[in-house]
């Protein structure tokens, strides 16, 4: 076990504050609502140019071959400042799919147009719940040399905003894995803001052909790439919770010493000076379980997907005891756009339940504890 | 040097040795005890006889340098012996004499006050006990008023400490005392160590909630120290303290303790039936287990970070609150839970026996005294610095408010 930053985590992390510094805060978050499909095309050049989306790409397809711990290391910095940018989609979840899925000259392809930015890449995996069942899920069935994929998809993350897909279907009890082109006839995206001002969509894919190339995996090939490389983005966004837990607690604590009332500075109220503690005692909580996480991450999947479960469960119940004491300390100032906090809380609210909430992992676990 | 966060091969192989070490020298009638013990303290003979055990082997002061007796271990190395030492069910260190005692004199003692205490500390052979807190100081420990007073080569001590667990049965007080009545208490208190045989000492056991009667209150009654037992200087007492607390961050998380209950919980959902099933089949318990493990897990590697000294933008010591609100916390949470698990069968009292009175298969060792244990888990909170205090500290150093 080791703390001390290398050289490329130190070059990485400045990077990252500076950018913070920069291009984040209240105007920039306000704005971002405005934008047509969440992602401000200038700020995403920049991106790219800082080289983040190259981290996680093997050096051998001209990526820097960064450990999860690097990228957790970006993704905190990151986390402080509300970076929604695209780039767990992209450049963690999807480069890791595509480079095990594909091989020699397509796989530099794409992995070579992820690094630079070229193709931005969504994941269409969560099925409609409506309990009618008046929406149907997204099937594929073969047709000729490829397949057909009929059905929909419902809040695809940063889909409004991508190019590319890659699309879970199933058949049967079969899934597969298919690298789909957004554009493509018959695919329908309903795209949609989410609170916390980043962009998803629900998509109905009408009888849309593909070629036998589109197919990346199928079976239990499948379910193993996309396990994992959920798992890798889940822990990606659990570090950009710890990021902005630190940073809504210090937004918090410093508001508590401006704040006047009955004559003194509220945080010199002991009332408010435990709520403090307890952001601050959740928030560490938060940062030991993602570092229990990324011990695991390489591991095998079962461990893999414990130590997941665990850093999305005891993350996400910090993140709710940080930004629930920070609107209460904030009183109704809290509530209101003008404050950072508020976005930190519906960024929080989003970080908790993608890919998966609280509860959906607790209860994941709790099998675990069943079974064992 | 990058950040990472792997065990080595190095660690997995030295907690490979000393499991397999713990296992050849842990008496197996202790370990039965252990195991079976309805309360939370130690049987006193067994954590003499196993300190001594320890001892043979030079591994029952582990932090200590080496010139005393130490083992030279890194600190990741003595959390894996430690880690492993719960999960054998061995008796606990005599934390007072170990941890306490001996840093303090390393630290700040004499050379002869070394010579005199150290050995003994280090093979079992004289137990310590802890005089902090008074009846009416207690998280205001700076008002405390039992006084040492000067006459000659000795001091005459009056006064009284509470809460001093098993003073009853221990050899030794390291004793907190106003050697100065008008002074300020950071330059005031004195630290002396206390034969509990002196004649003027009366120990009262105190009958707890649980049944047991391990804490006590310590009158003192013109009581004669020699002044060779005064600790470093004259008022020099609170910056002795202040340094064991500094020195001191993780015990307070008691990690093993909480995955020892941990994997007893876990015991129970598999032993107790609900619907003619494993409780634990049960997913309104399975999850609140899987809950409270994640909780412990994180836990783990705060002691870790801790531990590691892991750079931050706040002092260490707030990270060392942190193992303290957390750790009783997740103490409370545990017990209760086994507690619930157990729901009436929870309810029975076993008054002050130690072992379980019968072999009743209706009563599994498991299932017994788990009440007993939730029922003194309630004062992690409260000693120590209790969760209040932690909260001010942590409000103030950790968030400057």
């Amino acid at each position: 076990m080791d703390f001390e930053l290398s050289e490329m985590q130190q070059m990485v992390v400045d990077s990252a504050q500076r950018f913070v510094a920069a291009e984040t805060g209240l105007d920039h978050w306000r704005a971002r609502r405005n934008l047509e499909n969440g992602v401000d095309p200038a700020l995403w050049i920049k991106v790219v140019e800082l080289g983040w989306l190259a981290l996680a790409i093997p050096e051998d397809a001209g990526g820097l071959s960064g450990s999860m711990e690097d990228v957790a290391l970006l993704m905190i910095e990151l986390g402080k400042g509300l970076v929604t940018e695209p780039l767990v989609s992209s450049g963690v979840l999807a480069a890791y799919v595509l480079d095990r899925t594909l091989i020699g000259e397509a796989r530099e392809t794409w992995l070579d147009k992820i690094l630079l930015g070229e193709a931005r890449v969504a994941l269409a995996i969560s099925d409609p719940d409506a309990a009618s069942g008046a929406v149907a899920p997204l099937f594929f069935r073969p047709d000729g040399d490829g397949f057909v994929l009929d059905g929909c998809k419902c809040t695809v993350f940063d889909a409004p905003s991508a190019d590319t897909l890659l699309v879970v279907a199933s058949a049967g009890n079969e899934r597969a894995l298919f690298l789909v082109d957004a554009a493509q006839q018959g695919i329908e995206a309903k795209a949609y803001p989410l609170v916390d001002g980043t962009r998803a969509a629900d998509i109905v894919f009408a009888n849309v052909g593909l070629p036998a190339g589109a197919l990346l995996a199928r079976g239990d090939a499948a379910a193993e790439v996309i396990d994992a490389a959920i798992d890798r983005a889940r822990l990606a966004l659990v570090a950009q919770a710890v990021g902005a837990m630190e940073a809504a607690i210090a937004i918090t604590a410093q508001y508590a010493k401006d704040r006047r009332q009955f004559g003194q500075p509220i945080g010199k109220f002991q009332a408010i000076q435990h709520m403090a503690a307890d952001m601050f005692v959740a928030a560490y909580q938060a940062r030991s379980a993602l570092y229990a996480a990324l011990r695991d991450v390489e591991g095998n999947a079962d461990a893999r997907a414990r130590a997941v479960a665990v850093a999305k469960v005891v993350s996400g119940l910090a993140g709710q005891t940080v930004s629930r004491n920070g609107i209460q300390i904030h009183g109704g100032y809290g509530l209101t756009d003008e404050y950072a906090i508020s976005h930190y809380y519906r960024r929080l609210l989003v970080l908790e339940k993608q890919y998966g909430s609280i509860d959906m992992h607790g209860a994941a676990l709790a099998q675990i504890e069943a079974r064992d | 040097m990058s950040v990472k966060f792997q065990f080595d091969e190095n660690e997995a192989l030295f907690r490979q040795m000393v499991r397999a070490r713990i296992t050849e020298i842990l008496p197996a009638d202790i370990q039965d005890r252990q195991r079976r013990t309805l309360h939370n303290s130690t049987d006193l003979a067994d954590q003499r006889r196993w300190l001594a055990a320890l001892d043979g082997q030079g591994w029952s002061v582990p932090a200590w340098p080496v010139e005393y007796g130490g083992t030279g271990w890194s600190p990741l190395q003595r959390f894996i012996f430690e880690d492993e030492m719960y999960a054998a069910d061995a008796p606990e260190f005599n934390w007072i004499g170990s941890h306490m005692v001996g840093p303090v004199l390393i630290a700040f003692g004499s050379d002869a006050q070394r010579e005199r205490f150290l050995p003994p500390i280090r093979s079992g052979k004289e137990v310590w006990a802890q005089g902090f807190s008074e009846p009416g100081s207690g998280s205001d420990l700076a008002s405390l008023r039992t006084q040492a007073r000067r006459e000659g080569d000795r001091y005459i001590v009056n006064g009284s400490k509470i809460w001093t667990s098993g003073a009853f049965e221990a050899d030794w007080l390291f004793c907190l005392a106003k050697t100065d009545i008008q002074g300020k208490p950071q330059r005031s208190v004195s630290c002396l160590m206390i034969d509990l045989k002196t004649p003027g000492i009366t120990v009262r056991r105190i009958e707890q909630i649980n049944g047991e009667a391990h804490l006590c209150q310590v009158f003192f009654d013109d009581v004669e120290v020699p002044v060779e037992h005064l600790v470093g200087e004259e008022g020099g007492g609170w910056s002795y303290a202040k340094y064991l607390l500094d020195h001191e961050r993780t015990t307070s998380s008691f990690i093993f303790w909480i995955k020892r209950e941990l994997a007893r919980t876990r015991e129970l959902g598999r032993t107790v039936l609900y619907n003619g099933r494993p409780i634990i089949a049960d997913p309104h318990w399975s999850y609140r287990l899987a809950i409270a493990a994640a909780e412990i897990t994180a836990h783990e590697w705060s002691v870790l970070r801790v531990l590691s000294n892991e750079p931050s933008t706040f002092p260490i010591s707030a990270g060392a609150s942190v193992l303290k609100v957390k750790g009783s916390e997740i103490q409370q949470t545990i017990t209760g839970l086994q507690v619930d698990l157990l729901g009436e069968r929870a309810l029975r009292d076993f008054g002050s026996e130690h072992l379980p009175p019968s072999d009743d298969p209706n009563w599994p060792d498991v299932v017994q005294g788990r009440t007993s244990r939730a029922m003194m888990a309630r004062a992690s909170t409260i000693y120590g610095g209790s969760l209040q205090i932690q909260k001010n500290l942590l409000a103030k150093l950790a968030l400057g408010l």
